[in-house]
């Protein structure tokens, strides 16, 4: 341990490498590939550091998704260029990731994104507001119990953009449940959910999820690669069609929303509990904080990823398992060490 | 169904781990089955129990050696007074096996010292044995010259064992590895958490500058690597005390080495303690550390976090395996262990943490369980 963060040596490049090439290997490749073969309709959300790495250690995929995008069967939303909780710190912040994030979607792929996906699926009126005074004509949200809404129609936010809701049940069929042999749906097959998308009441269905899905969190050997070549041939059999984003915007909308407190996607509370749920959380978040008149902008903001939030989490058992499988460190406490003495060599540094 | 235990500590007269586990998990096995328990002798034992008890004498060869002295035969404790440690079991072995019950339908035996009234019990009657294994002399000697002649009581109550029990899975893979015993015949049941520690308020996790060893001072539990844990961190961190609470063989040892590390001040040696104090050690200290170089399970560590106090434990203590709001390394990587002090030290939120959710992870330690675990043990032996 004592090794990380000394001599302001703050990335650790091997697991970076080793973990960004199995999954280019696994997933982002060959899904891609699917994707463009089986002329599938998908819209992708990039954050920045992702690209990076993948020019860094698998060009390929940059590739891949190029001739993807040059199809025209993609889409591609903006985020924060650095997957961060910027949102919280401050408006100006939050604005100039997106707009770095907005430039390097422009120069990797040429393509200008009109729609707009929060870290982790966070929303409240608060991000609605910012992100609607950008331009943005569509954001995307969790679609939670607790907000009383059917996910499959068009909702207005407050500031008038258009607010789509995942439909997490159906998502979650997929990305969560695919491969559990004690799901009693177990085993799922392409002709199976589009009966159930057949079924489901409403205009569009919002199927949101981690595109690691596809090859890594379920892997080749689960069938996920064919059940997803085999979705156009049982959708066209049942007439649903693929939609982007941008797509679903033609729908009537079906009223407002208003989400005060911020909803994400993750974990069983779908609220900002995964990140800065406890006490060691939010020291570690209020040090960021602190330090926003740091010279080296660049590396304040790697430190932002929300990733070194979420390996510190400590929620419950069934969510704890979920933090465990991403969290390169195993244990939060260790993840909350590794990150403050990072944290204390880039404060005590003159840049 | 008639369960005669063979034990040794029984509280208040000794509360040892091994007394502890005893009056804990009997009291709620006796709802189940019928308990009697065997245990020596010996001054301090209350007049009655929650089971059954049967006092066995420790005095008879006390009676033919000596008493020129008039000295009172009730006076052999388990650990003090004119036998040696090994004769008092040798006797309360002998004793035990003339005063149990043939008509049980299981005997349940504990430790080695309990082992040869087990075997010798199982061989005359045929009486289903079970055996729970709360520490071994691989343990407890630190693998650091293990007695041969006990490891050989060990070895020959495990294996006429019907079924073994044993504390954690780190001590069934030294049964199954350095005793040779099969596997399918060993049960893990944890211990559960002294009721003593149940309830507990949570704590304010204001800085104490106090780091706690708690436990007696020998060999397996590591004490040197606190020591030398606790001299890396005051480089760096002067203000700290260090408290080694509890005593033993390696007492004199320790007060050298910290005069030796030159940390004399920081470090400071409290001796035995009762309920009470402890309690108050364990509570106003910042951290509890275990660098145990072999520890079956390590009770200490669940007391420690049901006060609120985060712990640093080595890989070598059984319940590490179950817990994961602790920090855990290598007992002899006093680097890390130093690393880890530092870091609970400097960030009250990483205190915080670990301590809330340590504090409800060791609840989930009950004897409730472990007693329920145990009668299915008793139910699997007796036709």
């Amino acid at each position: 341990m004592p090794e990380i963060g000394n001599e302001h040596d703050y990335f650790w490049d091997s697991k970076n490498m080793e973990i960004f090439k199995r999954i280019s290997e696994n997933s982002y490749i060959p899904a891609t590939k699917i994707l463009l073969e089986n002329e599938i309709k998908a819209t992708f959300s990039f954050s920045g550091t992702m690209i990076e790495q993948a020019n860094e250690y698998c060009p390929e995929v940059i590739d891949v998704f190029r001739e993807y995008f040059k199809s025209g069967l993609g889409e591609i939303l903006d985020e924060t260029y650095y997957h961060s909780l910027a949102f919280l710190l401050d408006k100006d912040e939050f604005i100039n990731q997106i707009n770095e994030h907005k430039n390097m979607v422009k120069r990797t792929f040429g393509i200008v994104p009109k729609n707009f996906r929060n870290t982790e699926l966070i929303y409240s009126n608060y991000i609605g507001d910012i992100v609607s005074s950008l331009g943005y004509g569509t954001i995307l949200a969790e679609g939670t119990d607790k907000l009383g809404k059917s996910p499959n129609f068009l909702y207005k936010a407050e500031s008038g953009i258009n607010l789509l809701l995942r439909n997490y049940r159906l998502s979650d069929d997929i990305s969560f449940r695919f491969s559990n042999q004690s799901w009693n749906e177990f085993p799922l097959a392409a002709d199976k959910y589009a009966n159930w998308i057949k079924q489901t009441p409403g205009d569009f269905i919002n199927i949101f999820m981690d595109y690691e899905t596809f090859g890594e969190h379920q892997s080749k050997e689960t069938g996920i690669f064919e059940f997803l070549k085999y979705l156009p041939v049982e959708f066209s059999k049942n007439n649903i069609n693929f939609l982007n984003v941008n797509e679903a915007n033609n729908f009537e909308g079906h009223g407002k929303i208003s989400v005060k407190d911020p909803i994400s996607w993750a974990d069983t509370n779908r609220d900002l509990s995964p990140w800065l749920g406890n006490p060691m959380q939010r020291e570690a978040f209020g040090k960021i904080r602190s330090m926003k008149d740091n010279k080296n902008k660049k590396l304040w903001r790697y430190l932002q990823a929300s990733d070194h939030l979420y390996y510190m989490s400590t929620g419950d058992q069934s969510d704890q398992e979920v933090h465990e499988y991403f969290n390169p460190y195993k244990s939060p406490y260790n993840a909350f060490l590794y990150f403050m003495n990072i944290i204390n060599d880039f404060e005590s540094t003159q840049w | 169904m008639k369960i005669g235990v063979i034990g040794w500590e029984l509280p208040p007269a000794f509360s040892g781990g091994l007394g502890i586990h005893t009056i804990n998990i009997f009291s709620i096995l006796n709802r189940m089955a019928s308990i009697t328990l065997y245990v020596p002798d010996v001054p301090g034992l209350n007049e009655k129990y929650p089971f059954k008890v049967h006092k066995v004498g420790l005095n008879y060869m006390a009676k033919n050696h000596e008493h020129t002295d008039g000295h009172n035969k009730k006076m052999e404790s388990y650990y003090n007074g004119n036998l040696k440690f090994e004769d008092k079991i040798r006797i309360y072995n002998k004793n035990v096996i003339k005063a149990v019950d043939p008509e049980v339908d299981a005997i349940h035996c504990h430790d080695w010292i309990t082992f040869r009234a087990g075997i010798k019990l199982k061989k005359k009657y045929g009486i289903p044995m079970v055996a729970t294994v709360h520490s071994t002399e691989i343990d407890r000697s630190g693998n650091f010259f293990p007695q041969k002649h006990i490891m050989d009581i060990e070895r020959e109550g495990m294996e006429i064992a019907d079924k073994i029990i044993a504390v954690s899975d780190y001590t069934k893979k030294i049964i199954v590895n350095n005793y040779g015993i099969a596997d399918k015949k060993i049960e893990v049941i944890y211990n559960g958490l002294d009721p003593n520690f149940i309830g507990m308020e949570p704590k304010d996790y204001g800085l104490q500058k106090s780091v706690l060893y708690f436990g007696r001072v020998t060999t397996q539990k590591g004490p040197y690597f606190f020591l030398e844990a606790a001299k890396k961190t005051i480089s760096k961190m002067p203000g700290i005390k260090f408290i080694i609470v509890g005593t033993g063989d390696l007492i004199n040892q320790m007060k050298k080495d910290a005069e030796n590390f030159g940390i004399v001040k920081n470090v400071v040696f409290t001796g035995f303690v009762h309920l009470q104090e402890k309690l108050y050690y364990y509570r106003n200290s910042d951290i509890f550390v275990l660098p145990a170089v072999s520890e079956p399970f390590g009770m200490s560590v669940i007391e420690a976090m049901s006060t609120g106090t985060p712990a640093i434990i080595s890989n070598t203590t059984g319940v590490g395996e179950s817990l994961r709001n602790v920090f855990k390394c290598d007992f002899w990587d006093t680097d890390y262990i130093s690393e880890y002090i530092i870091g609970i030290l400097k960030y009250r939120g990483l205190r915080e943490t670990m301590g809330i959710n340590g504090q409800i992870e060791a609840k989930g330690f009950t004897w409730d369980k472990s007693a329920i675990k145990t009668m299915e043990v008793y139910n699997s032996i007796v036709g």
